[in-house]
């Protein structure tokens, strides 16, 4: 293969990310041919799809903000975007550096529409949990649905859901969620757990077939017995009530979810009683913080090109960019999205250093590899949600992915979001300010970015809290990754 | 609400300062997101009725002329009142009561009364290029506010030179108004560009055209900052309270100093506004209030994108009425012209006078 193999997008992001040319030059060229084509993909949903209706879309969603436009899922299953976090040996697209490819293609997808995006992006959220808890006896049925529903364009979606009305920052610290009022609780009852409760602002929440959902199985000890669970649409009590008017990225639902008496049973457990702290937030935060700078990158970007366009279109005779107050000011541009990616890519480098060892390890591959019916005969399946299956998984995991590489990674996964989403939000801001009241195309989509922009300072952990993730991890050692052993003894009283 | 301790204002200024409080109060709040959800609805014009018996229709006009001959001042102060609760509305009274400035040079009673009859308001357009070609008006003016049949639109046309000062109105033949229902901030009134292919001027101003553009200008410039002081107060109200009522990391976030250092910023952001206003209000110069415009626009919009990050998530929903905040503060900032514009602006006033 060939520098000229990968085309216009190859030359581009060589141009973007000197460090995917080093590692094409030291030899990794499957992977980032890989990421190239993910691009290269992006691009083209950007350019066929997301321009051409983003603006309208957007509208729609404010006069009808119920209304949820499942093109955007069917277009993502022609692209193959809803399986970019299912290993290819179960059919789907994850690369080998499959963090960087989830980073790419946010930064792309976002440079079109953040909220398109966001529909996308919130569903590889959802996976995210079943993939690295290890979950493998639900592998076959749910993320080979998936890849099943990407092939015919016909979208199988999932959540993440761990805010709560009263508990947003709460939840995402283990330092705070031991003090957070909770409303969503799981009883151990015979065989499973009951829900009850809700969560809020869970982005695809009202689509998703399958939601991944931490909660305590006791309230007043809720660090201990944070636990992840997977509920699927149909649960009886099981519900979506509502969804919110957002600010922007509105092409995405916020929604409520809502328990009423939901039985989960006992093989709904992702990973085990207790580690949801770890294993179902700081895990997922590590390696998906990084991506939100990569939205917010985007979203930077979208704003840029469209301000880039705005500004070399000749009006009244004069072109702005001839002007210094715009060179200066585009130069500075320039500068935060490639600052921000050089954030979000030392996330995604590392992250793809850690979990590409589990992935390339000869266990995992072995187990891959094997026919899915011997993973999902009756016996395998049965032996993989138990305790022991767990067990073994876990140790595996443990083997390959230690704590001290999570906590580093959250903390660069954190560095990654606030920086980037706060030079997004002052680009926008910014260039608006040098648009000032010109009627034009381009001003309503820099106008949408600096809406879509300020959620990035909001989800996925305020900043504040962000900044004190930094503060914990690296100058404090305070907050760390810790895993607790599988089955401890008294996580349910 | 929660008053700010050192803010003293001489007697005439508080008296009307509480009686726009009470206006804002008692008739915008109740309507506020009515009237940010339908344009021209009839509580809109219930509320202007009211604004217009209070005298805020023609506020700047000498009383000779209709008018109700207040300083500028008065209507910032009004202004500023008005927006805390609806920052479009108080939008609304600027443009229609700075589209009557040029009137008072006219010496035009006639038109203050026709302008000021309430319904439809009249409106400043100073964005865009229009040029006056053979008595004909061509061109297009850009982020203009108040567009409804028939209003009277003021026009600063670039040339010919010595005819600066132009009325037109919507409905004229040759105006195409293009509307667009869904601006970013400043939802209340109805938002349009206007491309004007060779229509009639209304009125034209035949003396004094520079003294009426300036003032104009000077108007629109310290009304704007007015109206961010407001957004920058009502951003403050909603996020103290938020603070103080949401419970999070084991205490009322308002517990939190990283919330605190925020709201602290905020109360700096309205005094420097405000102070800003005052001084700029001394002096019949439009620098000091671009510089005031600027001041104030800039401390709005961090300001509000500060309320929304105090909110968290709920601040990003439309039901918080805090995202509204953000998105009329921007607009505050990014009008009557680009920050930079403004800024070259201030260095060529002085420039002009050395
Ligand atoms: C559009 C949207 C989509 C979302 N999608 C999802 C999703 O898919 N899944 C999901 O689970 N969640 C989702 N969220 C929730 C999001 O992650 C939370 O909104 C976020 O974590 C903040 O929580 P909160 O809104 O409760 O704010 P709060 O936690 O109440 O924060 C309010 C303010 O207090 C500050 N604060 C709180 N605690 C501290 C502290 N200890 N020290 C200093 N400051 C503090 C915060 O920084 C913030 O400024 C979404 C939110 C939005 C708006």
């Amino acid at each position: 293969m060939f520098h000229k193999d990968l085309g216009e997008t190859g030359k581009r992001l060589f141009r973007d990310f000197p460090v995917l040319r080093m590692l094409w030059e030291s030899g990794r060229k499957k992977g980032i041919a890989e990421l190239v084509e993910t691009v290269r993909r992006a691009e083209e949903f950007k350019r066929n799809y997301a321009l051409p209706y983003a603006l309208e879309l957007d509208k729609r969603m404010e006069e009808e903000p119920e209304y949820f436009d499942w093109e955007i899922m069917r277009q993502a299953c022609r692209y193959r975007f809803l399986s970019i976090f299912i290993p290819k040996q179960l059919g789907g697209s994850a690369g080998e550096f499959m963090v960087t490819n989830t980073s790419l293609l946010m930064d792309e997808l976002c440079s079109g529409c953040s909220g398109m995006a966001l529909a996308i992006g919130a569903h590889s959220l959802g996976v995210a949990p079943l993939v690295t808890s290890g979950a493998m006896g639900h592998w076959d049925r749910i993320l080979g649905e998936i890849v099943e529903g990407e092939r015919k364009m016909e979208p199988v979606t999932m959540a993440y859901a761990i805010t709560e009305p009263s508990a947003g920052t709460d939840v995402e610290e283990p330092e705070f969620l031991e003090v957070a009022k909770l409303s969503l609780e799981a009883r151990k009852v015979q065989g499973g757990y009951v829900l009850n409760g809700r969560k809020c602002f869970i982005s695809g929440g009202s689509e998703a077939k399958y939601v991944t959902v931490c909660a305590a199985l006791d309230k007043s000890r809720p660090l201990e017995t944070w636990t992840t669970f997977l509920v699927e649409r149909g649960m009886k009590g099981f519900s979506s009530p509502r969804v919110e008017l957002k600010m922007g990225q509105r092409a995405s639902h916020a929604a409520e979810l809502l328990f009423e008496d939901v039985f989960v049973p006992d093989s709904h457990v992702l990973g085990y009683e207790g580690d949801g702290m770890a294993n179902g937030i700081l895990m997922i935060m590590a390696a998906s913080r990084g991506p939100v700078g990569a939205i917010a990158t985007g979203i930077a970007r979208s704003a840029f090109e469209h301000f880039l366009r705005w500004a070399k279109t000749r009006r009244n005779g004069k072109r702005p960019i001839d002007e210094d107050r715009i060179r200066m000011n585009l130069a500075d541009f320039w500068g935060m999205i490639q600052e921000n990616r050089g954030l979000y890519m030392s996330n995604a480098m590392l992250g793809d250093s850690i979990f590409g060892k589990v992935l390339a390890a000869p266990v995992m591959v072995l187990t891959l590899s094997l026919p899915s019916f011997v993973r999902t005969n009756k016996v395998m399946n049965d032996f993989l949600n138990s305790r022991y299956g767990k067990a073994m998984v876990n140790a595996i995991m443990r083997y390959y992915i230690k704590d001290e590489d999570i906590t580093q990674l959250l903390e660069t996964a954190s560095l990654a979001k606030f920086s980037c989403s706060d030079n997004a939000m002052e680009l926008c801001s910014r260039a608006l300010n040098l648009m000032g009241p010109d009627d034009s195309e381009e001003r309503r989509w820099v106008e949408k970015a600096y809406r879509d922009a300020k959620l990035t300072q909001i989800y996925e952990g305020t900043n504040q809290l962000n900044r004190l993730v930094v503060n914990n991890v690296r100058f404090e050692e305070t907050l760390k990754v810790e895993v607790p052993r599988p089955f401890k003894k008294g996580v349910v009283s | 609400m929660i008053a700010i301790p050192w803010f003293k204002e001489s007697k005439q200024y508080a008296v009307l300062r509480s009686n726009a409080m009470n206006f804002a109060a008692s008739e915008l709040a109740p309507v506020a997101d009515e009237l940010e959800n339908t344009v021209d609805s009839p509580a809109f014009w219930k509320v202007v009725e009211k604004a217009g018996s209070m005298g805020m229709l023609a506020a700047l006009v000498p009383e000779k002329l209709g008018g109700e001959g207040v300083d500028p001042y008065s209507l910032c102060v009004a202004l500023e009142e008005c927006a805390v609760e609806s920052a479009g509305f108080a939008a609304a009274l600027l443009f229609h009561n700075a589209a009557l400035v040029p009137l008072i040079y006219a010496d035009k009673k006639e038109l203050v009364e026709e302008f000021s009859s309430g319904r439809p308001l009249a409106t400043t357009a100073t964005a865009g290029k229009v040029d006056l070609e053979g008595e004909r008006l061509r061109g297009k003016a850009t982020f203009v506010f108040n567009v409804l049949e028939g209003c009277p639109v003021l026009l600063f046309p670039g040339s010919p030179a010595g005819h600066e000062v132009v009325y037109v109105k919507s409905d004229y033949p040759g105006v195409e108004a293009k509307k667009d229902p869904y601006p970013l901030g400043w939802r209340v009134s109805s938002f349009a560009s206007l491309e004007l292919a060779g229509a009639e001027p209304y009125f034209k101003l035949k003396e004094f055209q520079r003294e009426a553009k300036l003032s104009t200008e000077r108007a629109l410039y310290l009304g704007l900052a007015a109206i961010s002081v407001g957004i920058a107060r009502k951003s403050f109200e909603k996020a103290y309270a938020y603070a103080r009522q949401r419970y999070q990391g084991g205490k009322i976030i308002i517990e939190h100093q990283a919330m605190r250092m925020m709201l602290a910023r905020m109360l700096c952001g309205i005094e420097e506004g405000k102070a800003a206003i005052r001084r700029a209000c001394e002096v019949e110069e439009l620098a000091p209030a671009l510089i005031a415009w600027r001041r104030a626009s800039n401390n709005a919009c961090q300001a509000a994108m500060d309320g929304v990050q105090i909110h968290g998530g709920y601040g990003y929903m439309r039901d918080y009425g805090m995202e509204r905040l953000m998105r009329d503060a921007k607009y505050c900032q990014m009008f009557p012209a680009s920050e930079e514009e403004g800024l070259l602006r201030i260095l060529e006033m002085v420039e002009e006078r050395c």
